[in-house]
């Protein structure tokens, strides 16, 4: 069970395809999304959220086929965190998120106690009584995400949730999508690769509309294994030489210049020596190969 | 319904409207008490159409309203009804308050001397807050319902003002006469016992009826 995408296509009325004949299937458990600004994954979730009508193809969320007469079953079972959203500025945080349970039919008790709880679990507890427009961008993202998980969906689609969060909040969030992702299924679109690492085993690389990767994490790394090489470079500009060349994935500060990660099919014709992919190399292994 | 009132009646949109009326009140010059209801109809119908255009549509500009279709219908038309509801309250009260204003910055004469000039002016007030109400609700609802349904607030309010500079002249009035949706406003003001007038409201509130029952399904297709 989970979600299954067979034959979607969408495409738009300026004939600009969005996604393009893509079939996935996306288990229980946290399903990482990952692809460049453009790839394609925020139409796919707006398919699975069901604003967006597919041109072609079948999405089915739990064997039951997306459809006028299975919508309003199907939007019950969502919950959703869009990349864009300005929740009530005029409220404040409590009253924000009762308003949202409200909406979503939870009871006023039942949803009184899973604000306290989400609140507490996201440290916005002593923010409660602040107003939406008080907040950072990182608190309201907060915010948002307490609302996709508040009537405690089967399926919730997060979009970059960790945009705008410190790191010490990163982890928090990824650990409580983690926990929520148990028994129920959970899309997350990022494309900071660490998000996925740390959260999921499973995942999808989108590039323009198309899947170029579609399985687990380790599967993934396997492909670039043997195609991320190390290397040193005296100084800036013998690196900037380098990334002209050569895929740079990584570039960091050493004690005897700078240590660099390349991407190369064959072994660069400079000194260097083959290292372990991270998700990153292999994520920029695989986005660079030819569609 | 706290929350509501605040999304419904941010605390900017309370003191336009509350500014038009005392502006109006100052400027619009009437001479006896009758006239106000004249004078107040149509411009709170103009109130009336850009306060309720933004009801639902500001879910689709702040793109909430993704997350709202994800949400029961029922729950998300009660909380539209809701929304409309506390405005035209509003709007109704701010209305009333006008009137007042108007013989406080005007002092207007009255229709009759001595006697039961108390009564009169009391039934005519009256009827004038029913007749306004009328007038409110309409404009609201059909507001709010030209923006849903082209999902652009902009698009609800010009709509509703060219439907309102129709109505509102001499060529609506010729036109639709007793059936004009200002028939109020046009009515005879000498001939108390003419009551024609209440077939424009009634066709105002057949409308009404129409916007609300239409409202679900244009909710439902166009999200």
């Amino acid at each position: 069970m989970g979600i299954k995408i067979e034959d979607l296509t969408v495409t738009f009325k300026n004939q600009v395809t969005a996604i393009n004949h893509v079939n996935l299937e996306i288990p229980k458990g946290i399903f990482g999304l990952l692809g460049e600004n453009g790839a394609g994954k925020t139409t796919l979730m707006r398919v699975l959220t069901t604003v967006l009508s597919p041109t072609s193809g079948t999405v089915t969320l739990d064997g039951m086929l997306y459809s006028e007469g299975n919508f309003e079953k199907i939007r019950r079972k969502i919950g959703y965190l869009p990349q864009e959203i300005d929740l009530y500025p005029g409220l404040t945080v409590q009253e924000c998120l009762e308003y949202m349970g409200d909406l979503s039919g939870i009871p006023k008790e039942t949803c009184k106690k899973r604000i306290g709880y989400y609140l507490e679990e996201t440290s916005l507890s002593n923010h409660r009584r602040k107003k939406m427009k008080q907040l950072s961008g990182g608190m309201k993202r907060r915010v948002g995400l307490i609302q996709a998980l508040l009537h405690e969906p089967e399926f919730l689609i997060v979009d970059e949730p960790t945009t705008g969060l410190d790191p010490e909040e990163r982890i928090r969030i990824r650990n409580l999508l983690v926990d929520f992702s148990e028994g129920r299924t959970v899309l997350f679109s990022t494309h900071v690769v660490e998000d996925l690492t740390a959260t999921c085993n499973q995942l999808a690389v989108m590039k323009k509309g198309e899947f170029l990767y579609s399985g687990n994490m380790r599967e993934l790394l396997e492909q670039a294994k043997g195609h991320i090489w190390t290397c040193r470079a005296e100084d800036e500009g013998a690196a900037r030489e380098l990334e002209k060349k050569y895929h740079v994935s990584s570039k960091q500060y050493a004690e005897d210049g700078l240590q660099i990660k390349l991407i190369s099919e064959t072994p660069p014709q400079i000194e260097c020596s083959l290292c372990e992919a991270t998700l990153e190399d292999a994520y920029i292994y695989i986005t660079n190969k030819e569609l | 319904m706290i929350q509501e009132m605040k999304i419904a009646l941010p605390i900017q949109k309370q003191a336009y409207a509350v500014f038009f009326v005392i502006i109006l009140s100052l400027v619009r010059g009437v001479t006896y008490s009758g006239e106000i209801g004249i004078a107040l109809e149509a411009p709170m119908a103009v109130l009336a159409l850009t306060f309720c255009a933004d009801t639902y549509t500001q879910e689709i500009t702040s793109r909430r309203s993704e997350i709202w279709r994800l949400c029961p219908m029922k729950k998300r038309l009660h909380s539209i009804y809701r929304r409309i509801g506390i405005q035209e309250l509003f709007l109704l009260s701010v209305a009333a308050a006008g009137y007042g204003m108007f013989f406080l910055f005007q002092n207007p004469g009255t229709a009759k001397t001595g006697a039961g000039v108390l009564e009169s002016e009391i039934s005519q007030f009256l009827v004038y807050v029913a007749a306004i109400a009328v007038t409110l609700v309409f404009w609201g609802l059909l507001s709010n319902l030209l923006s849903c349904l082209f999902r652009n607030m902009w698009v609800g309010i010009g709509g509703c003002l060219l439907l309102w500079l129709i109505t509102n002249s001499s060529i609506g009035d010729r036109y639709f006469g007793a059936w004009n949706l200002f028939s109020y406003a046009f009515r005879e003001l000498e001939d108390n016992k003419d009551l024609s007038w209440l077939y424009g409201k009634m066709v105002c509130i057949c409308m009404g009826f129409i916007a609300a029952a239409v409202l679900p399904k244009i909710i439902e297709k166009r999200g």
